[in-house]
């Protein structure tokens, strides 16, 4: 990845990270230093919080999420199979439609109907 | 006299936490406001939809859509990823010089929709913020507790598309607690994201996450949450952050949970049927 021109490699967005708060490197770790390969681009909690604390304004969260997108990215498991749960049925979780509306009845909600299956993958045209 | 909304749970809290949509509806309530949900939604699209594709943009635009074809300005929404993901969608479908728009439309003719991204997408904080007077008055069994609350993030940045309160230090959430009689408890992390996301990319990071909060919040009696994301790392996974050392368990509420306590609302009601502490 280029570092981006703007970027005064102050750190500053290192120091708010909530990922590196507790020992992870997410992109910060890179802006702050340019050098480090030590890092990952999926470690983001997307707080915003390096963003608005930017004194250089550099999209940083932009800049992760292309980077995330990039196809020698290899997404973590987790990541995954959400992506994959929202191309088959609309939603990060799946839930059978009938089993749902039956634990909204106990708890007094209303019916709800899902997205037809699909839906989401043609509007992502991931069928394309 | 009460007046309807549009209600987007988004994923999380429609099939994991019936019990944040039952307090949410139960408070509002109170306050004259329906909720009426949207049918047949999808995810938001981020942060997942987002990490694989630049037309994440078109899922919001879906739930937008929907939305309006329900003839609502506004939808009420009560996790900040949702607040965020849908309000950057709107704003990015009204930009006359981005093609995201007509290409939305494209998209949703197939299925009988169209957009014009002129929704107000207003997080139950922001909508209870506005109406704080009116919520004085609901007041009727002030709390004594000591509340360590988490601000949800992704609804007050980034502070040019959000636009509410202070991105840094936000302001709202505190007063809405102290508004229940409650006291605030100041820990310093009030405004650290509990790291809910990271649980998908690396669990053991998210958990240590949530112990770096459940450790600094120990003069607390309760935890208080205005996500579905906090909530669910630091109640429903509390038990793996804490499996060595039991003392560090706290109870986690949701903001209308606590705020149904102070209107005096039954327990039961507001999702919190073992009571309030489990």
């Amino acid at each position: 990845m280029n570092h981006p021109e703007s970027c005064i490699q102050c750190g500053t967005c290192a120091t708010v990270c909530p990922v590196e708060m507790v020992g992870g490197h997410a992109i910060v770790s890179f802006l702050a230093d340019p050098d480090t390969t030590d890092y990952s681009v999926w470690l983001c909690t997307s707080c915003w919080r390096c963003q608005e604390a930017c004194p250089a304004g550099v999209d940083i969260y932009g800049l992760m999420m292309e980077q995330r997108r990039a196809v020698n990215q290899q997404a973590p498991a987790g990541y995954q199979a959400a992506f994959e749960s929202i191309l088959a049925c609309g939603a990060a979780l799946e839930v059978p439609q009938e089993e749902l509306n039956q634990v909204r009845a106990a708890w007094g909600l209303e019916p709800v109907k899902l997205p037809p299956p699909g839906l989401a993958r043609s509007l992502l045209r991931s069928d394309e | 006299m009460g007046f309807e909304l549009a209600f987007y749970p988004g994923c999380l809290v429609l099939q994991r936490m019936p019990e944040y949509e039952a307090a949410t509806r139960a408070v509002l309530r109170g306050l004259g406001i329906e909720l009426e949900i949207v049918q047949q939604a999808t995810c938001c699209g981020s942060p997942v939809a987002e990490s694989f594709t630049a037309d994440w943009v078109y899922l919001a635009a879906y739930n937008l859509a929907l939305v309006e074809q329900m003839g609502h300005g506004t939808v009420v929404t009560v996790c900040g990823g949702c607040t965020n993901t849908l309000t950057r969608a709107a704003r990015a479908l009204q930009d006359p010089a981005c093609s995201h728009r007509a290409e939305a439309n494209r998209r949703l003719a197939p299925v009988g929709l169209s957009v014009t991204g002129q929704v107000e997408v207003k997080h139950l904080v922001r909508l209870l913020a506005e109406r704080e007077e009116q919520l004085r008055a609901q007041i009727v069994r002030p709390l004594s507790l000591r509340v360590a609350l988490t601000n949800p993030c992704q609804v007050f940045r980034p502070s040019d598309v959000m636009g509410f309160d202070d991105p840094a230090e936000p302001q709202s959430l505190r007063r809405l607690v102290e508004l229940t009689g409650a006291q605030v408890v100041e820990y310093g992390g009030e405004d650290e994201c509990c790291g809910a996301t990271l649980y998908l990319a690396d669990p053991s990071l998210a958990l240590a996450a949530g112990r770096r909060k459940l450790e600094a919040t120990q003069g607390a009696d309760l935890l208080l949450h205005g996500c579905g994301n906090c909530q669910l790392l630091l109640r429903r996974f509390q038990r793996l952050i804490i499996r060595d050392e039991p003392d560090l368990r706290k109870q986690a509420l949701l903001l209308p949970q606590l705020i149904g306590l102070a209107m005096g609302l039954p327990e039961e009601e507001l999702g919190l049927r073992e009571g309030i502490w489990r």
